[in-house]
C-alpha cells in the first residue's frame, strides 16, 4: 500500500502541475483513529498528503457533480462504477475526468472490529492487515482475526475490486473474488422472515431514524438538485421522522437510484443510528440485475436503465 | 465530616426500581450496536460496564425528533383546534454526561425566556437528571476546553461516580437530595471515598486530550466571517447532511409541518437544521445558498452569535458531530485553524 500511495503521491503532483486537472480529489489522514477524510485541493503541495489505506471508506465521486473544472479523482472498484454511472446520466463529462484507480482489497469495517474485539475503536492502538489476517492491538495485547470477520459486507461481495474505468491504475488488477454468502448475511435473515416480521423489523428499524439525510447526500446516484422529500407540493412524504415516512422516504430512495447503485455501502455505513440501509439498497441491486439483467456503472457507454425507452417499448404505459 | 452518599454497585437496580414507581426512568441501553436512552427494564444494570455516551443526546427527551403539537379540524364556521392534554409526565434521566447536562443549561433559556415553549418546558420542568461521571472519554471529546470537567456537574440533580464496587453520589439539587431521602441501600461516605472520586475526577479531565482555543474565539471568527475563500476550503468535503446539527446536544432548531387528511388536520414540528439547502425555505429563501455560508453558519452561531445573545458558547465539547460525522470533518480544526489572529 505504501508503494500505491507514493505512486499516487507522483501522480497527483504530475496532474496538477501540467495542468491537466484543476482539482484533485483523495484521501488525507482524519482525525481520529483509523479514519480518513476526503482532500479537495487545487494546491500541488498538499498531494503529501494523500493516503491509501484500509479506512478510505468515502465513494468521492460525489464530489464531482459539484466541481467545476477537470478533476483528477481516486477511486476503488466501487466509487468507479459510479463515476461511470454518472457519465451514463450526462452528469459527469469522461473527458473531465482524470480517474485515479486502486486496485482495492476491501475495507476494513471499524464496528465489526469493535464486535469482536470488545473495544471501541478510540481504545485501539493499531490494526494491522496482512494477507487475508487482520491483527488488532489492544491493551498490550495482540489478536488475530480473519480478514472475511472484519471487512464491510458489501467488501465481501465485491464484484468489481479493480475500477471498471481508469487513467491511471496504481497496482496490478484484482481479480474478483465475490464471497455472496458473506456479503448477504444481513440479507439472509430478511429473506428468512415472514412478511409480518419483515414488517416489524424495519418498522423497528425506521423508528430511529433522524432524517439526517446522510444516507442521500453521501451517495453519488443522489444527484438531484431537489429531492421530492423536501417538495411541499405536492408532499410526497412529511419531513417529520415518523417511522412510516421514515420508510416510505427510503424505499423512494431506493427505486430513484434503481439501476445506479453501485452497492458502494456508503448509505448504510454513514447511517448515525445503524440502520442496515444495504439490505434495501442490495436487495434492489439484486432485482435490477434479475428483472433487467443490469449491473450498475460497468458500462459507460450503455443506456442508463431507468431514463430509457424505445418506441417499440414492450409495455405500452409510457407510450 | 463528609457530604455525600454511597450505594453498592450491585444495589443499584433497587435504588432505579424505587423511583420507577413515581418516574419513567431511561437508562443507556444498546440496541444493534447503537447506544441510545430506554425505560429501564428493572433488571439490566450492564450500561454501568459500556456506556461512554449515547448517539441520540438526551435533549430528544425535551426536544423529541418529531412532536405533535396540536391537532385541527375544518368545517363550514373554520377551524377548530384540538390541544394536547397538559403533559405531566415525569421522566428521570440516568447516567446523563455533565457535557449534555450543561447543554440543557445552554438551551433550556432559549424555549424559557423571550417565549415559553410549553412543549419543551413542560418536558424539562418534569425530569429529574441523574448524572454520571465520564471517566472513559472518547478521543472526538473536548469537553474540557468548554469549561466542563466529564466528571463533574452542577447541571444535574443528583451526581453520580463509580469509584470501583460503589457509587459516590452527591446531592446537587433539593430535588436530587430527595430522590435519595430514606432509600436503604444508600449509605454515608467516608473521607476514603470521597478522595477517590476526587481522584477519579482529576483522572477523567486529564483523559481529555482534543483541545479547542477559544480565548477570544468570538472575535477572531467575526474577524474572518467575510473571508470566503477559507470557508469554502473549509467546507469543501461536507456533505451536508444534518448529523452533526441534528446529534447536537445544544442545537435546537424545529421545523413546523402540517398533515391534512381529508378534513382531519395535525400540526408537526421535528428536527430542523441549518445545514440543509433548504433551511428556511417556507418563509422565505434560504439565504445561505452555498455549502461553505452554511458551515460557516453552523461554526458561528455556537461561538460568536449565540455567545453575544447568552454570554455562553452553545458547545460543550461532546464530539459527536466528529465521531459521527461520515467524512470525518471535525470542528475542533476549524476552530484552531482560523486565519484571523486576535
Amino acid at each position: 500500500m505504501k508503494e500505491m500511495e507514493q505512486r499516487l503521491q507522483k501522480e497527483a503532483r504530475a496532474l496538477l502541475e501540467q495542468g491537466k486537472v484543476d482539482y484533485i480529489i483523495g484521501f488525507e489522514p482524519g482525525s481520529l483513529k483509523f479514519t480518513t477524510t476526503p482532500l479537495i485541493t487545487k494546491d500541488k503541495e498538499d498531494v503529501e498528503r494523500l493516503v491509501i489505506n484500509p479506512f478510505i471508506v468515502n465513494n468521492l465521486s460525489v464530489f464531482l457533480t459539484e466541481l467545476q473544472g477537470r478533476v483528477g479523482i481516486v477511486v476503488k472498484g466501487c466509487d468507479s462504477r459510479s463515476i461511470v454511472s454518472l457519465i451514463q446520466d450526462n452528469k459527469v463529462v469522461r473527458e473531465d475526468v482524470v480517474i485515479i484507480g486502486i486496485p482495492c482489497t476491501g475495507l476494513i469495517d471499524l464496528s465489526k472490529v469493535e464486535l469482536v474485539t470488545g473495544k471501541d475503536r478510540d481504545e485501539l492502538d493499531d490494526i494491522a492487515w496482512q494477507g487475508d489476517k487482520i491483527t488488532v492491538r489492544f491493551d498490550g495485547e495482540e489478536k488475530v482475526f480473519p480478514t472475511e470477520e472484519v471487512l464491510f459486507d458489501n467488501c465481501l461481495g465485491c464484484e468489481c475490486p479493480t475500477p471498471q474505468e481508469y487513467d491511471i491504475l496504481l497496482g496490478e488488477p484484482r481479480p474478483a473474488a465475490p464471497n455472496l454468502t458473506a456479503s448477504r448475511k444481513n440479507l439472509e435473515k430478511l429473506d428468512g422472515m415472514s412478511s409480518e416480521e419483515r414488517w416489524d423489523f424495519w418498522k423497528n428499524e425506521f423508528s430511529r431514524c433522524i432524517r439526517c439525510y446522510a444516507c442521500r447526500n453521501v451517495c453519488p446516484a443522489c444527484f438531484c438538485k431537489r429531492c421530492f422529500v423536501e417538495e411541499s407540493e405536492p408532499q410526497w412524504v412529511l419531513p417529520v421522522p415518523r417511522w412510516q415516512d421514515n420508510l416510505i422516504f427510503q424505499v423512494i430512495r431506493n427505486i430513484h437510484v434503481a439501476g445506479r447503485c453501485t452497492d458502494c455501502g456508503e448509505c448504510e455505513r454513514a447511517c448515525p443510528v445503524n440502520i442496515p440501509l444495504r439490505s434495501l439498497s442490495k436487495r434492489m441491486y439484486e432485482l435490477v440485475d434479475e428483472l433487467f439483467q443490469f449491473k450498475a456503472g460497468m458500462d459507460k457507454d450503455a443506456v442508463p436503465l431507468m431514463t430509457h425507452y424505445e418506441l417499440e417499448e414492450a409495455e405500452d404505459f409510457i407510450r | 465530616m463528609t457530604t455525600s452518599q454511597k450505594i453498592k454497585k450491585t444495589d443499584l437496580g433497587k435504588l432505579l426500581n424505587q423511583w420507577s414507581q413515581e418516574f419513567t426512568v431511561l437508562v443507556p441501553w444498546r440496541e444493534n450496536g447503537l447506544a441510545t436512552w430506554a425505560k429501564w427494564n428493572g433488571t439490566d444494570t450492564s450500561f454501568i460496564d459500556w456506556y461512554r455516551n449515547t448517539v441520540v443526546p438526551a435533549k430528544a427527551h425535551f426536544l423529541p425528533s418529531q412532536e405533535e403539537m396540536f391537532r385541527f379540524q375544518k368545517d363550514e364556521k373554520g377551524y377548530h383546534i384540538e390541544l394536547p392534554d397538559a403533559d405531566e409526565h415525569k421522566q428521570l434521566i440516568f447516567g446523563i454526561r455533565p457535557c449534555d447536562a450543561r447543554a440543557l443549561t445552554i438551551v433550556s433559556p432559549i424555549f424559557e425566556e423571550l417565549y415559553e415553549d410549553p412543549y419543551y418546558l413542560a418536558k424539562r420542568n418534569n425530569t429529574l437528571l441523574v448524572g454520571l461521571a465520564c471517566t472513559r472519554p472518547c478521543d472526538s471529546c473536548f469537553c474540557t476546553s468548554l469549561g466542563i470537567n466529564p466528571a463533574e456537574s452542577i447541571d444535574v440533580d443528583l451526581m453520580v461516580t463509580d469509584i470501583g464496587d460503589q457509587f459516590l453520589i452527591e446531592g446537587i439539587s433539593e430535588a436530587g437530595k430527595e430522590l435519595i431521602a430514606g432509600a436503604s441501600e444508600v449509605k454515608e461516605a467516608t473521607e476514603a471515598d470521597e478522595a477517590k472520586a476526587k481522584e477519579i475526577k482529576e483522572a477523567s479531565y486529564q483523559k481529555v486530550t482534543r483541545k479547542v482555543d477559544t480565548d477570544n474565539i468570538k472575535e477572531k471568527l467575526s474577524v474572518c466571517f467575510e473571508d470566503e475563500e477559507h470557508w469554502e476550503k473549509v467546507a469543501d468535503n461536507c456533505i451536508s447532511c444534518g448529523i452533526c446539527t441534528l446529534l447536537c446536544p445544544t442545537c435546537f432548531c424545529f421545523d413546523i409541518n402540517d398533515e391534512l387528511v381529508k378534513k382531519q388536520g395535525t400540526r408537526f414540528r421535528s428536527w430542523d437544521s441549518c445545514a440543509f439547502s433548504i433551511y428556511t425555505k417556507m418563509p422565505m429563501e434560504n439565504p445561505r445558498e452555498e455549502k461553505w455560508r452554511r458551515v460557516r453558519q453552523k461554526v458561528c452561531h455556537k461561538f460568536e452569535f449565540h455567545p453575544m445573545s447568552y454570554d455562553i458558547i452553545a458547545c460543550v465539547g461532546c464530539g459527536r458531530c466528529i465521531r459521527q460525522c461520515p467524512v470525518n470533518w471535525d470542528i475542533t480544526q476549524v476552530l484552531n485553524n482560523l486565519p484571523a489572529k486576535v
